[in-house]
């Protein structure tokens, strides 16, 4: 099967759509992935990974209600497509079949 | 927690976000805005409004990347610019408009026809002016040697174009990267045609003269034609008139030299000299130079002939300039220590090379002495000034007709915009609107500079035939000038038509609504572009008034100048007694030919004067009707005055610091002890131009002095019989001698005949701009006029008179007049004052010349405008109100 290739910065968005639900726009996802991973994510780099990732199919959007503290402006809320779906968890298999072929011992040991 | 100020919501900083509206993509603006709005809120909560803004800032520029300013491409599909369909439309469009306001049009194509040919006639001149001398081969390697002189402090004192006889060879062998020079000294000789004598202007010029310059032979060998002593290079004109052929080879002239005629062999006829040539010769002759004359070191100080060198093309003219000083120091020492112990002359000469191809227009060292046609960059700046003056203002009544006739066509406008024409093919089809109608004006223009060419040479000087229009530069120079002139005039009016709003216009609500503010300062500028010039051309009118009118402070009437030169006193003797036996002759008076200066020490040798210096007899003075102030004129009844005394004018008294000027000595003394006695002063006159002052005279009846010209007052009203009777008697006496006479009163006329061709330059240029400009307001006024129909028919029926609404449609206008004198006036006064500045006798810049100025224009303008206003005043007001 073939699949769109997706960078790590747009596996980390994809999934934070996923994980924020029914509320997941710009804002929202920049907090949460800096919640989260702990970086520090620029707005304009979530929106552009957003962008790319509607034109693959994987997200899908639609305009919310308006708000006072955006100036009347409204948001785009965006949920994750059958597609992105799919992708999301062929790439979870294909990793976790990563790991099971791993010998155990193999890694060195760290402790967490 | 801060609590948000109420009463001052924070704001991003605005420019940021006008950055963010300009190049964010439309469709993602809402949405990208919207989320930098939100985070900016919170910062401004948790950080402060300063690290908010400063964070909304960061975030915008961090948006700069193609996804968010890629536009989304549109959901219709595009129509092509170009269809041959809707061509063919505009084409039919532009011409059924054009015919149908056949006023507009006619404005339109008669302003820019006549900028267009204005334009094109300059470009000719400049072309011209700028291409002088450059045909010849050598150059840049052709040069010709000038020097400044320096005073002992150092001051320039004097830039000198010309040359002696040294310094040709001897710098050209003292230096090796000189290859060739050419001495070139103008002189007249009388030369026999067929029975005829005439004084012909003949050059002489050194061997090389042809592997120089390229000005190639019709006949003969350029290398040998000038080798031999009596040999003689004519030019095709020339032979046609010796000859009756250009075949002239071996052929034989007759020149005088010293009192006879020697026959001299034709041994090449050259071509006629290109029009653009600053050399151009009928009679060309071998420089030869006596050998005592080579042989005196002072001839390294006489400078009365143009030498030209040719370098090679290694050469650094720097180092050949530090030669040619270094020679002349060297060679020239024993000259310069006669100089300073005869003539006091210690002043430092430089020599240095000026580029053949700058001569042309050089204000330092012109193109004289021999080279002709010297002009003066000044005439090329005026020209292309006045050309570009009337090309704007046909433009701008382009602009402003167009902009104000496209009330008119809004309904078409709205049309196409509804069935779905682009903004950019609206531009496209005004824009070639304009160039079609340039295009018409570019055919009428060249039309225009065919039929005035003629006019425009004889007021520039010049002899430019048509043919030169069809030069390469020229023609891609207009082309550019036919293409800017398009764009200028139809791209204001292609955007603001393009731009209108279809519902507003379709829905028959449209106006211009704002206060048109561009094509008021527009005719502002038109006016006062044609006020300076009317300015300048009053000017020039006045002070060539002045010029010519103003008491020269002697009598010119009825004086007839005949040149016989030498003539000694014996010959004057007897043609004087010859010409006074005709009862019309009222006197004869001598004087020395040319002009002569000289210097002379005053006051026991303590100053030394420079001054012109006249050789006359006693009869000069009362002939010129010249008063004398103190003393008295020469006088037969004392014989020593001839060897004694000297008369000097008022400037000399002044320059000489003298009291009491009777009985003064002037002290000639150089070679010989020569001293004269004052015994009159004699009233300052004009003697030169009025545009110098008048400098230091001193009148001598030295008998040492040659005669070279004489004065004849004939009687009012007898011209025919006197000039027949001069012309047999001088016939009969010097038959060898050539004849030519002309008026002293037209003379002095001539000499400002630069003026007067300044002065028909200036009034065809006014003219034009004030037509133009007219033409304009006059299209202004109609339209004006037609878009107030209803105004004027309420008004009327209300009760207005026809003067008010007269006043009413022509007071906007003639304001707009009013307010352009206070641009150009000004203008026209610094040009005015700095131009006059030029003239040592001049007219005071009066207000009178500004208020004729305003009172012209304003009425030219009120004749132009009330023309529409009085016929759109007296219309019957129920044409205008009956429908709707």
């Amino acid at each position: 099967m073939r699949r769109s290739y997706l960078g790590e910065f747009e596996e980390l968005v994809l999934l934070t759509v996923a994980v924020l639900g029914e509320g997941a726009y710009g804002v929202a996802i920049t907090d949460e992935l800096d919640r989260q991973t702990g970086r520090s994510v620029s707005i304009s780099a979530v929106h552009a990974a957003l962008h790319r990732l509607e034109e693959k199919g994987m997200l899908s959007s639609r305009m919310g209600e308006s708000t006072a503290e955006r100036g009347g402006r409204r948001k785009r809320l965006f949920t994750v497509t059958a597609l992105g779906s799919r992708t999301l968890h062929d790439i979870r298999s294909m990793r976790d079949q990563l790991w099971h072929s791993i010998a155990p011992n193999s890694l060195p040991a760290i402790s967490l | 927690m801060k609590p948000i100020q109420p009463n001052r919501p924070a704001e991003p900083p605005r420019w940021a976000n006008r950055l963010l509206e300009w190049f964010c993509a439309p469709h993602l603006l809402e949405e990208v805005q919207g989320d930098l709005h939100e985070r900016f809120e919170r910062n401004t909560r948790q950080a402060g409004q300063r690290q908010a803004r400063r964070q909304y800032v960061r975030e915008v520029i961090s948006f700069l990347r193609p996804f968010a300013i890629k536009r989304k491409p549109s959901q219709y599909p595009s129509t092509p610019l170009f269809r041959p369909a809707m061509l063919e439309n505009y084409f039919k469009i532009a011409f059924r408009n054009l015919s149908r306001n056949k006023a507009y049009s006619g404005i339109n194509i008669i302003g820019l026809s006549i900028g267009l040919a204005a334009a094109m006639l300059i470009m000719l001149y400049t072309k011209d002016e700028v291409s002088y001398d450059r045909f010849h081969t050598n150059n840049p390697n052709i040069y010709r040697i000038v020097s400044k002189e320096y005073g002992t402090g150092g001051s320039l004192e004097g830039k000198n174009p010309y040359t002696g006889h040294f310094q040709g060879p001897k710098f050209s062998a003292g230096i090796p990267e000189i290859q060739r020079f050419v001495r070139y000294q103008a002189n007249r000789v009388d030369m026999k045609q067929g029975t005829d004598i005439q004084s012909q202007e003949v050059f002489f010029t050194d061997p090389d003269f042809f592997q120089i310059f390229s000005l190639p032979l019709l006949n003969g060998n350029p290398k040998t034609a000038l080798r031999e002593p009596k040999s003689v290079v004519i030019s095709e004109e020339t032979a046609e008139k010796q000859f009756g052929t250009t075949n002239a080879l071996g052929k034989v002239i007759f020149l005088k030299e010293k009192g006879q005629f020697e026959p001299y062999t034709v041994t090449g006829v050259a071509h006629k000299s290109p029009q653009n040539s600053s050399i151009k010769f009928d009679v060309l002759l071998p420089l030869i130079i006596p050998k005592e004359e080579l042989a005196n070191n002072s001839n390294w100080f006489s400078f009365f002939q143009n030498t030209f060198v040719l370098l090679t093309p290694q050469a650094n003219v720097r180092s050949v300039e530090a030669k040619m000083n270094r020679i002349y120091q060297a060679d020239a020492k024993e000259g310069m220590k006669e100089m300073a112990d005869k003539y006091g002359f210690k002043n430092r000469t430089d020599y240095s090379l000026q580029p053949f191809t700058d001569m042309h227009l050089s204000k330092d060292f012109p193109a004289s002495n021999g080279l002709v046609d010297e002009s003066n960059p000044m005439f090329s700046y005026i020209l292309t000034g006045i050309a570009l003056f009337i090309l704007v203002i046909a433009c701008i009544n382009f602009v402003n007709l167009t902009v104000a006739r496209s009330l008119k066509r809004a309904k078409e406008i709205g049309v196409r915009k509804v069935v779905g024409g682009g903004r950019s093919q609206l531009t496209i089809q005004f824009l070639g609107e304009s160039f079609i109608l340039c295009f018409i004006a570019f055919i009428a223009a060249i039309l225009i500079v065919y039929v005035v060419l003629p006019t425009f040479n004889q007021l520039s000087n010049k002899s430019l035939a048509l043919s030169y229009l069809f030069d390469a530069q020229l023609v891609i120079g207009y082309l550019i000038l036919f293409v800017v002139t398009g764009l200028l005039a139809g791209f204001y009016p292609a955007m603001v038509l393009s731009g209108y709003n279809p519902v507003q216009t379709l829905y028959s609500r449209f106006n211009l609504s704002s206060k048109n503010y561009l094509q008021k300062s527009l005719v502002v500028l038109q006016f006062s572009l044609a006020s300076f010039l009317i300015v300048i051309t009053l000017t020039i009118y006045s002070q060539f008034n002045y010029l010519t009118t103003k008491s020269l402070g002697y009598d010119d009437k009825n004086l007839v100048m005949i040149n016989k030169s030498p003539m000694k006193r014996s010959d004057f003797r007897h043609l004087k007694d010859e010409l006074m036996k005709s009862p019309s002759i009222a006197d004869v008076s001598p004087k020395n030919g040319g002009f002569w200066a000289t210097i002379a020490k005053v006051n026991n040798g303590e100053k030394q004067l420079n001054f012109a210096y006249e050789t006359v007899d006693e009869t000069y003075l009362p002939l010129f009707k010249i008063p004398i102030l103190k003393g008295r004129n020469f006088s037969a009844s004392f014989p020593s005055d001839s060897t004694n005394s000297v008369l000097v004018n008022e400037s000399f008294v002044k320059d000489a610091g003298w009291k009491n000027p009777i009985g003064q000595i002037v002290d000639f003394s150089y070679d010989a002890p020569e001293k004269y006695t004052v015994i009159g002063v004699v009233k300052d006159y004009h003697f030169a131009p009025l545009n110098q002052a008048i400098k230091s005279q001193l009148f001598t009846m030295k008998p040492k002095n040659d005669y070279g010209r004489f004065f004849v007052k004939i009687k009012p009203n007898t011209e025919t019989e006197s000039l027949q009777y001069i012309e047999k008697t001088f016939k009969r006496l010097f038959p060898i001698s050539p004849y030519a006479y002309s008026f002293l009163d037209q003379d002095n006329l001539k000499k400002y005949e630069s003026e007067a061709k300044w002065k028909q330059i200036m009034l065809f240029g006014a003219i034009l701009t004030i037509f133009i400009s007219c033409i304009g307001l006059f299209g202004l006024a109609t339209l004006s006029a037609e878009r107030r129909n209803k105004e004027i028919g309420i008004r009327k029926v209300l009760g207005a008179s026809v003067s008010s609404i007269v006043q009413l449609l022509s007071s906007d206008f003639l304001k707009l007049v009013g307010v352009s004198f206070l641009f150009a006036f000004p203008a026209a006064y610094y040009a005015t004052d700095q131009w006059l500045q030029g003239y040592a006798y001049r007219i005071d810049v009066s207000v009178w010349m500004f208020v004729g100025t305003a009172i012209l224009a304003i009425l030219i303008a009120f004749f132009t405008v009330s023309f529409q206003s009085i016929r759109a005043a007296l219309a019957n007001p129920v044409k205008s109100l009956k429908s709707e």
